[in-house]
């Protein structure tokens, strides 16, 4: 069993890198078609220039190759692991990404929790007093909350929360001035994610409460809940113990699949909280063309979305036995 | 303009009855005086807010503005300068500029060490200015064209020899424009990718200590700041938030104490300056100077026709542009140089005025002149107006523009890209017609205005520069002899003209300046204390406790 397991992550992982470099040589590809350089910014950005200065940029830049050739060293580059340089950041692509990395997979792990976990109860409730006041009041609100745009919810909660109550802090990771650490960086840390989780949770947990309830629904008209209740089984019974665990398969291949617009999601989400994330750094080295640091993002991502399907995938097979892995 | 300081000396010098100097000297107290009611408290974090995040802290090879804002509390420039745009002691305590003008003799501040402890010397000035500044600064490249070398007779003595005068590279020594930098740590290796490039070492106030990207850089106090008892503040933390609305916000609940650079966007400035604790201020970007302009293709039909470009020049109304688009925040313009050069005299107001009352008559009488008949649905020609990507306004603006031209039979569509599309379809593919535009005029004409309309910057390729591709011989010539002249009052003169020839060919539509905002909380004192705003030191600034 585990070494069947053992080899079909082998397996996995070993078809995950072709894929990935047909999506590296793609966004390379697509990047290119957006106008003007990193040089371009750059100057732009310093609002004046002269030609040797652009040159130089751009010799730097490496931008003075041609495209294929840029192409190769790069694809070359990531094989061994290098995603190069970030002209713009003066500083490697790596170091770059893994020191966002870390709040942005804070953020999106406690969304991902928080909402499926939530999303699966709610879900499960609204069903089992289908149409009944219960029910009504779960659809209702988080359809509300599903239709409210995630910016003006953060704003509105920074406005409430923030400016009139002075509950939270409006933004950023941290207390600037504090320099906190140890425990009381940790709970500091944690009272700046309040908003912003609660930002995205709203917007995602609508998703797997409808999910969740349409699923309930499906399976309790299968054969094995009959049967289950014709056993004598209680309704609680019958739908925590029976319908749950089936309920659940469908809820979890849509989170898997969202961890991917999750990570893109949650740009908005850092715009507004400040949050110090990768989808800001994705956003801001767009429009800097930063080729380099933003392919090692989508890098980063396409992995990310690898890893998280292969987990899911896993996690069916110890919810749902008769699932094999081959 | 040093002319006109020196003249200013000279007769303080007979008032007092010292006769003592035939030599062009300079001298002035050491320290700008601090504010003189209020005794500074020490001690205190002041946040600020810098919008966006910089992108390097090397202000030595970027311009970039939200750099500024927090290199120079790093790094400190020769001169600084007051409100009437006269150079001031600063690194250098005194300068002496030779008849001929090309030669200045800086003469440095004794006992000012960097942060690493070593002294700052003569080797330093002629480091960073020769080998950084002259072949790496974007604008530095055209600052120092005309300085040769530099001699160090001593430790303390700096002597700049040009090849022709250069009475406006005074103007561009500020901390800002031309930080100076250690020599022992940036000679070794590449200047454009040095290890030190994010890990700034200086004479300033306040030493750099760490930057987490995407959240904050923090600055400590320098106790061996060279002018004593200063700085005041113990640290300066920077913030970066990336949301309009969440800046406005976090001066509201006092996390933060300072944004400038229109930060706090106009719309919630004037809901912040109604609270009790905000204060806001238009001072300090007085050697920014940014004008918003319209900017022609003048080498395609329709703008090559000069009656075209001034007809779109008559058909905006300036004031409703400041008053409704931005807020109130500026002035209408007259011409290629800002008015905030009142204070030295190179400023005139007697141009040809596009700015009056029958300005659609106007336009569409020319516009009948130069042969564009309205058709039979009233529309005289098409074009495509582009929007420059900085901002909600500036699509606000571009309506504005479509509306007006509309009233002349000019049908506009708009357009609208991000902001390297922006740049490469303007000043590298010449691929547009019209577009809206905003340009710093910087600290002098010659760093800021004469790139805009000198043939010689009709660069391709570069930003910023002569993207219209207008010139006439008369004009470069003007702009050649300004570059040299020594004397201000035919300096003045040359500008005059020049402005009134620029106005009438009008190869951009200049609308209005534009006042940029610093909102700050009223606990912050002394933070404006040169026309270089946010740009300065900060080693007076305080925090009332």
């Amino acid at each position: 069993m585990v070494v069947s397991r053992l080899q079909y992550i082998r397996r996995r992982l070993l078809l995950a890198v072709p894929i990935i470099f047909f999506i590296i040589v793609l966004n390379f590809l697509l990047i290119q078609i957006a106008p003007g350089d990193a040089a371009d910014v750059l100057a732009g950005e310093a609002g004046s220039a002269t030609p040797e200065y652009m040159d130089q940029l751009r010799r730097k830049f490496g931008l003075d190759q041609p495209i294929y050739v840029q192409l190769l060293t790069y694809v070359s580059n990531v094989a061994t692991f290098d995603l190069g340089f970030s002209f713009r950041h003066n500083k490697p692509v790596s170091e770059l990404i893994l020191s966002r990395l870390g709040p942005t997979l804070l953020l999106m792990v406690s969304v991902l929790l928080i909402s499926v976990s939530m999303g699966i109860l709610l879900g499960a409730i609204a069903a089992r007093y289908l149409n009944r006041w219960q029910d009504i009041t779960i659809s209702t609100v988080v359809v509300l909350t599903y239709a409210t745009p995630v910016f003006w919810a953060g704003l509105m909660l920074i406005v409430l929360f923030s400016v009139k109550l002075g509950w939270f802090p409006t933004s950023g990771m941290e207390k600037i001035a504090a320099f906190h650490t140890g425990i009381a960086r940790i709970i500091d840390i944690a009272h700046h994610m309040v908003l912003p989780v609660i930002t995205l949770t709203l917007f995602y947990i609508a998703l797997y409460t409808r999910l969740m309830r349409a699923s309930v629904i499906e399976q309790n008209t299968m054969d094995y809940v009959t049967t289950a209740r014709s056993k004598g089984l209680g309704e609680k019974r019958v739908l925590w113990g029976h319908i749950l665990r089936n309920a659940c398969l469908p809820v979890l291949t849509m989170a898997g699949i969202q961890a991917g617009a999750l990570l893109g999601g949650a740009v908005v989400v850092e715009t507004v909280f400040s949050w110090p994330g990768l989808g800001l750094l994705a956003y801001e080295s767009l429009f800097a063309r930063d080729l380099n640091l933003l392919l090692g993002i989508f890098f980063i991502s396409a992995c990310l979305v690898v890893l998280v399907n292969l987990a899911v995938d896993l996690l069916y097979a110890s919810l749902d036995p008769r699932i094999e892995l081959k | 303009m040093l002319a006109q300081k020196i003249q200013k000396f000279m007769s303080l010098v007979f008032t007092f009855g010292l006769v003592m100097l035939m030599t062009q000297q300079v001298s002035a107290q050491a320290v700008p005086k601090a504010s003189p009611t209020v005794t500074p408290q020490q001690g205190g974090t002041l946040v600020m807010v810098v919008q966006p995040e910089p992108p390097t802290l090397a202000s030595f090879l970027s311009t970039a503005g939200p750099v500024g804002q927090v290199a120079t509390k790093v790094y400190e420039g020769l001169l600084e300068y007051d409100f009437k745009l006269t150079p001031q002691p600063g690194l250098a305590k005194s300068w002496k500029v030779s008849p001929d003008g090309k030669m200045i003799t800086f003469k440095l501040q004794e006992n000012v060490t960097f942060h690493d402890g070593k002294p700052f010397t003569s080797a330093d000035v002629k480091f960073t200015v020769l080998d950084v500044l002259k072949k790496s600064h974007p604008r530095g490249i055209n600052t120092f064209r005309a300085l040769q070398a530099i001699d160090t007779p001593d430790q303390y003595t700096a002597v700049f020899k040009m090849s022709e005068p250069a009475p406006y590279m005074l103007m561009a020594l500020s901390g800002y424009e031309s930080p100076m930098l250690p020599k022992h740590i940036f000679e070794a290796g590449d200047v454009t990718k040095h290890p030190n490039a994010d890990l700034p070492i200086g004479t300033g106030p306040f030493k750099f200590v760490e930057w987490q990207k995407g959240q904050f850089m923090r600055f400590d106090k320098n106790p061996s700041y060279w002018k004593k008892g200063r700085p005041y503040l113990d640290r300066i933390v920077a913030r970066f938030i990336a949301d309009g609305s969440t800046r406005a916000a976090v001066l509201e609940t006092q996390e933060a104490h300072i944004a400038g650079f229109n930060a706090v966007l106009p719309v919630d400035v004037r809901r912040l300056e109604k609270l009790n604790h905000i204060g806001m201020t238009t001072r300090g970007y007085e050697m920014q100077s940014p004008i918003v302009e319209l900017d022609f293709n003048t080498r395609t039909k329709p703008f090559d026709d000069v009656k075209v470009r001034q007809a779109v020049a008559y058909a905006i109304d300036r004031k409703f542009v400041v008053d409704n688009i931005w807020f109130g925040f500026g002035r209408p313009a007259t011409g290629p140089i800002n008015s905030n050069f009142k204070a030295n005299g190179l400023y005139t107001a007697d141009v040809k005025n596009y700015n009056v009352t029958n300005g659609i008559e106007m336009a569409n009488k020319l516009l009948d002149e130069a042969g564009y008949k309205r058709g039979a649905d009233g529309v005289r020609f098409e074009i495509t107006h582009d929007i420059t990507p900085y901002g909600e306004e500036w699509r606000r603006f571009g309506e504005y523009v479509a509306q007006q031209l509309g009233k002349i039979g000019i049908k506009v569509t708009l357009r609208q890209e991000d902001v390297p599309a922006w740049l490469r379809r303007v000043y590298t593919n010449y691929d547009y017609q019209l577009t809206n535009n905003w340009i710093q005029t910087l600290a002098d004409p010659v760093i800021g205005v004469h790139r805009l309309y000198h043939s010689g910057s009709i660069r391709q390729g570069t930003v910023f520069v002569n993207g219209t591709r207008w010139s006439t011989p008369e004009t470069d010539n003007l702009m050649n002899q300004a570059a040299v002249e020594m004397n201000s009052k035919n300096r003045a003169k040359i500008y005059h003209d020049l402005q009134k020839r620029i106005v009438d060919a009008s190869p951009i539509v200049f609308v209005h300046e534009l006042d940029f905002v610093t909102v700050h909380n009223k606990k912050v004192q002394n933070f404006l204390v040169s026309p270089l705003g946010l740009y300065s030191t900060f080693d007076q600034a305080w925090l009332q406790k």
